[in-house]
């Protein structure tokens, strides 16, 4: 054997000190995986003491995976804006609950149709959710227009452009307030959506698959357009390159429009459907704003493919965590994983090493 | 009538002037060679040609046509590309996908016969072509920047610093294919740290310091000014 591969005859020096060799295997990709599939299995041991039954828990993965996917539409824009206009957007909460509001006047000024068995809604929801969606990318592309394309133009600090984001998270929240009232409102009031019978003890209601369905649709149409069109690698290639961008004759001013158009549309769309599963209220996108912020983090900044997978492992690590604590803790749970990530491995699951 | 004429500009970033009433010209089909010490100013007159900053003062004027206040996305589709001396490439896209980004402005077509002429040009990026960029040798990637840069087929190419922090032998590679596009007829105005040796295969060359125009001739001329060759070529 080679004299300077047994370890013994190196140097004390040279060789790395314990605690900074187990620090540095903490902070490898598989490491981090590894803590978040034993946080999740802690998760389903804490609720299986407390006798909660295979079933329910079985439910709540369910649900969690289907609530990982509107978190996850939400996250999906947050990551692209902040790829390409290097900010966090904290206003991308407002655009989710304005997606369910708009969604929620469509409907109103629809005739109601027939209920589409088994799922509670009628083709209205449907036509009303295809209209909400470039209406609120429309809003967004407005919005910067205003806003942001000011602040980019004088080259505004980063804290200026995220002031003005949770400014505008204010002043859309007020509208919303204003327009629609404080009240809970419902997409269809008293409408019951019996849970399905399912094999294991699995109890799920048809929205909940239709909703999981199209975040798998949107998902995949987004995937493809990043990957496939000359817009979504213009996208891309803005993202890693803004200046190098414009030289090779990309108008970046257009492909933030675009990044805004499709980030209101996919948080529009998250927004119906979480309105859809639950109820609307003003503040419900504001709540969904540290998961959203949290998945973006544990998948990488400017990554959406990381952004759904950390949507995934926070939607169901929320809803198994209901069976034993309070719902509203939620976003502590999702807090908890965010900031368990900052401190383990601060680029993320995806994020390279360089 | 000159291809590109740069006129008396003045400009520089904020309110820090860097280039003084500097005036540079390239004809059709010629290779010149911008030299001078560091912090000169050449990547700043290659960034005001392409409209990265504005000129305070002069004209800029492309086939005639005054380019001057266009941004770089316009002044692509006028027939000029450029290579900038950093973060020239797309390092989280695939070669190929860098070289489609290069033809940008074009509305579909033959996209794929632009590639497949690059790809003769450059044989190694054919090998690598769904690597991602960030993951080449420096020389690969400044094969990826020239190749993105001429996916356009434009009549006047900006290199700035193509052969910096390249090996010798790939320094010769490069420089070969400098001449090989030059001789297709495309005018190539280059900023160069290699004087000696880009001056040899200049037709004409300019000698920057501190942002003005300190001597300027034919690439032999200014190889065997005695003043050019103390302050600028090492001795
Ligand atoms: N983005 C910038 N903002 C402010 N000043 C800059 C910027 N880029 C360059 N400068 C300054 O402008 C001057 C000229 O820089 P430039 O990059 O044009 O020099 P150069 O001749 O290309 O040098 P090098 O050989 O090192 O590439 C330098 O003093 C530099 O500090
Ligand atoms: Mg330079």
């Amino acid at each position: 054997m080679n004299a300077t591969q047994d370890p013994t005859a190196q140097a004390p020096e040279l060789t790395p000190r314990l605690d900074e060799r187990i620090r540095a295997a903490l902070q490898t990709r598989t490491a981090m995986a590894v803590i978040l599939a034993g946080l999740l299995a802690l998760i389903v041991v804490l609720a299986i003491v407390q006798d909660v039954s295979a079933g329910r828990i079985l439910s709540l993965t369910v649900w969690g995976i289907m609530l990982g996917g509107v978190i996850g539409l939400g996250s999906i824009g947050l990551t692209l804006c902040y790829g390409v206009l290097k900010f966090p957007n904290f206003s991308h909460g407002a655009m989710v609950t304005l997606g369910a509001y708009v969604t929620f006047a469509v409907m109103q000024a629809l005739p109601q149709g027939e209920v589409l068995r088994p799922f509670s809604f009628g083709w209205e929801f449907l036509v009303a959710l295809i209209v909400s969606m470039p209406v609120v990318g429309v809003v967004a592309i407005g919005i910067d227009r205003v806003m942001y394309r000011r602040l980019r133009q004088r080259n505004a600090s980063l804290v200026l452009f995220a002031m003005a984001s949770l400014a505008m998270a204010f002043f859309l929240r007020s509208i919303i307030y204003l327009v629609w009232g404080s009240d809970f409102r419902f997409y269809y009031e008293g409408r019951a959506n019996p849970a399905l019978d399912l094999p294991f003890g699995l109890r799920v209601q048809a929205d909940q698959f239709f909703i999981l369905g199209l975040a798998i649709v949107l998902v995949i149409a987004v995937y493809l357009l990043l990957e496939r069109t000359k817009m979504g690698k213009a996208m891309r290639a803005t993202a890693n390159n803004p200046e190098l961008a414009q030289v090779r004759g990309i108008n970046t001013e257009r492909v933030v429009a675009w990044t805004w158009l499709m980030g209101g549309a996919l948080a529009a769309a998250g927004g119906a459907m979480y309105g859809l599963a639950s109820q609307l209220r003003p503040e419900m996108g504001f709540w969904l704003l540290l998961p959203m912020f949290a998945a973006v983090i544990m998948g990488s900044i400017g990554n959406p493919r990381g952004a759904l997978a950390g949507a995934l492992i926070i939607g169901v690590a929320q809803q198994v965590s209901t069976a034993f604590l309070n719902p509203a803790y939620g976003p502590g749970v999702a807090f908890i994983l965010m900031v368990l990530t900052l401190l383990i491995r601060p680029q993320g699951l995806f994020g390279g090493t360089e | 009538m000159p291809l590109l004429k740069v006129e008396n500009i003045t400009c520089g970033y904020g309110d820090m002037e860097v280039l003084r009433e500097l005036s540079v010209e390239v004809a059709e089909g010629e290779i010149v060679s911008i030299i001078g010490p560091n912090g000169a100013g050449k990547s700043t007159l290659m960034k005001a040609v392409f409209g990265l900053l504005h000129p305070w003062q002069g004209a800029i004027h492309f086939e005639g046509r005054d380019i001057s206040r266009l941004e770089p996305y316009q002044i692509v589709e006028t027939g000029m590309c450029y290579v900038p001396q950093v973060a020239n490439v797309f390092t989280q896209l695939t070669v190929e996908e860098n070289l489609e980004m290069g033809a940008f402005v074009l509305k579909d077509g033959d996209i794929g016969a632009r590639k497949e002429k690059i790809f003769e040009l450059f044989p190694r990026l054919k090998e690598r072509r769904r690597q991602a960029a960030g993951k080449m040798s420096g020389g690969e990637r400044q094969m990826v920047a020239m190749g993105s840069a001429l996916m356009l087929d434009p009549k006047l190419i900006l290199l700035d610093e193509p052969s910096a922090g390249l090996a010798p032998k790939m320094v010769d590679h490069i420089f070969e294919r400098i001449v090989r596009i030059n001789e297709t007829g495309l005018a190539i105005m280059m900023v160069e740290q290699n004087a000696t040796q880009s001056l040899r295969m200049a037709h004409r060359g300019y000698v920057l310091a501190n942002g003005e125009n300190r001597f300027e001739g034919t690439g032999q001329a200014l190889l065997n000014d005695p003043d050019v060759g103390r302050l600028y070529l090492g001795g």
